[in-house]
């Protein structure tokens, strides 16, 4: 038996495979198809202080080996979440990361003190890059001096970790991460969905209402995997990558490029137990090696 | 929601049976299941194909055309994932994550359906015509409409289930003109309407049916990518604000849920990649 748990801070997860943000609902969807607490951990939907609908249709489109999505943080609120969600996840020993989105730092402090009052959250991840809302979002996550401002706020007001994920779109995405980890950031997600756009030729009009959406998937995935070496290679806290993981050869190419866990994302929709078969994976290729997982992280940095 | 306990999801791979070319882009896939799907009419599955790799990305979701042993779906080839699944041998190995959504309401005593349907849009009205035979309930009467008369696949089927009245924009078969045409005339006070094709179709059907109080039951069509309630890509407008999502709390709906009025959900024709009946 290899072991598989990795640190993140002073965070223990049982091991490296999360489910990212938006692509997992709050975790709840999965009972005919696997036991979630199994996972290292489940980021939520983007929680905001209030409820929000989101963007009107169409909110997604597929692209060549990915899709675009601007779903517009479409979710039932902080505050709905401690109260329906939460309870079950924490019956069930599921491993919660409460990813939340504020369009000022002040939000994101409330949202937090919000989370503080409960038990059974395990980190904080900040979403300072969803590129599908018109305030905040990813306007705080392409300026390293925002960024590193709402990290600190939300470092001081809470004793749980605090991750926060970048944004592909900043134009020194090194020096926003750097930013955060002075902040006191815990560890740092990477990456976010990178704005796309896709014409309907036929019809003449953009396929999305929203203009532009997040681009996911595999085509992603060498464009976050630079990302994530990057970032590892100037950072000190621990990197949770993310960019179109799909499989278990996925996970372990982004913990050989310097991540210490990883957070599958897109490859949920087609297959609802994909975190879970990349998790039974990584853990034969452990055994198989008789190599515990850490030994996977960085190893193809030299 | 009115319906029912709703049968277990699963995901399965499955290996194709067959396939049928039936004319034109459509055919029919018929997989085979020997553990058996549990659809209800109206409920509809996420499919694609187990070796595609990475592209086409995302499952397209399907109404099941039946179910059991031998579970089939109607596809209309309009792009990547269709062309290849009307490509597909029998053999080829397609996952199926099923069933999902609201299926069809429980017909109303009292009342006679009347099935209006459009294209693709027969799939789910035929496996609710089936399940009326097999119960023994009143033959429904069917308003099957298309462009032309290449546009009406399985029509044949729905004629030994139905009262069946053909409808074509060409007059190239039945009565020229539009499904709302005949069922202006045709509907009843004592009827109970079912309707799944285009949204354009369905919102005129829905909007004749709310001028006449008869109840109408619609079955939506959206984009979507995971078909089970976690992408949120499926939002249709509701009347009292907001959205519904057409995985979870659809397909089958109360039209007068909906807020036909806002047009931004409208399928657009032929070029959609992602759909809900093929």
């Amino acid at each position: 038996m290899s072991a598989l748990a990795v640190s993140i801070g002073t965070l223990e997860l049982k091991n490296p495979i999360l489910t990212a943000s938006g692509c997992f609902g709050y975790g709840l969807e999965y009972d005919e198809f696997y036991d979630v607490a199994e996972l290292g951990g489940i980021c939520t939907k983007g929680l905001s202080l209030n409820p929000r609908a989101g963007n009107p249709p169409e909110r997604i489109c597929e692209t060549p080996a990915g899709m675009l999505n601007a779903i517009g943080l479409a979710n039932v609120g902080v505050e709905a979440f401690c109260r329906e969600k939460l309870p079950i996840l924490r019956e069930r020993g599921v491993t919660v990361v409460a990813n939340i989105f504020a369009s000022s730092v002040a939000d994101f402090v409330t949202i937090t003190e919000r989370l503080n009052r409960e038990t059974g959250v395990a980190a904080i991840e900040l979403n300072v890059s969803c590129p599908n809302v018109t305030e905040g979002g990813i306007e705080f996550g392409k300026d390293a001096r925002m960024c590193g401002e709402v990290t600190r706020a939300v470092r001081a007001a809470t004793k749980l970790p605090v991750w926060v994920k970048m944004s592909p779109e900043a134009g020194n995405i090194v020096a926003v991460a750097k930013a955060c980890e002075d902040a006191g950031a815990d560890a740092i997600t990477a990456i976010n969905t990178i704005r796309g756009m896709s014409i309907d030729i036929e019809q003449m009009k953009l396929r999305l209402a929203n203009r532009t959406g997040g681009f996911s998937g595999p085509a992603l995935r060498p464009i976050a995997l630079r990302i994530v070496w990057e970032i590892a290679g100037a950072v000190s806290i621990p990197v949770i990558a993310i960019g179109g993981i799909s499989t278990t050869r996925d996970a372990i190419e982004f913990m050989a490029a310097g991540a210490t866990a990883v957070q599958v994302g897109t490859a949920n929709f087609a297959d609802p137990s994909a975190a879970k078969r990349v998790l039974d994976g990584l853990r034969a290729h452990c055994e198989k090696r008789s190599i515990d997982v850490k030994a996977l992280i960085g190893a193809a940095r030299g | 929601m009115s319906s029912p306990v709703l049968p277990k999801r699963r995901l399965a791979t499955l290996p194709l049976m067959r396939r049928e070319s039936i004319g034109g882009l459509y055919h029919v896939l018929t997989f085979e299941d020997a553990e058996g799907t549990l659809a209800l009419p109206g409920q509809f599955t996420m499919v694609r194909g187990a070796e595609w790799g990475d592209a086409p990305l995302l499952p397209r979701p399907m109404s099941y055309l039946t179910a059991g042993n031998t579970p089939s779906i109607l596809i209309k080839v309009i792009g990547e994932g269709t062309l290849r699944m009307g490509r597909a041998e029998p053999g080829e190995p397609f996952t199926l994550l099923g069933p999902l959504g609201q299926p069809w309401r429980a017909p109303s005593p009292g009342r006679r359906a009347v099935l209006v349907g459009g294209g693709v849009g027969i799939a789910p009205l035929l496996f609710l015509a089936r399940a009326f035979a097999a119960s023994g309930q009143r033959q429904p009467i069917a308003i099957y409409g298309g462009r032309t008369a290449k546009d009406l696949p399985l029509d044949d089927e729905l004629t030994a289930l139905a009262e069946l009245h053909i409808t074509t924009e060409d007059g190239s078969r039945g009565t020229r003109g539009r499904v709302t045409d005949v069922l202006k005339d045709l509907l009843g006070p004592d009827h109970e309407v079912f309707t799944c094709g285009p949204d354009r179709m369905m919102a005129k059907v829905a909007e004749l049916c709310a001028s006449r109080d008869v109840p109408c039951e619609a079955s939506l069509e959206t984009p979507m990518a995971c078909g089970y309630g976690v992408c949120l890509g499926c939002p249709v407008p509701v009347t009292d604000g907001g959205y519904l999502y057409a995985c979870m709390q659809g397909p089958c709906v109360d039209a007068r849920r909906v807020d036909w009025s806002r047009g931004d959900h409208a399928p657009k024709k032929g070029v959609t990649q992602l759909r809900t009946k093929s």
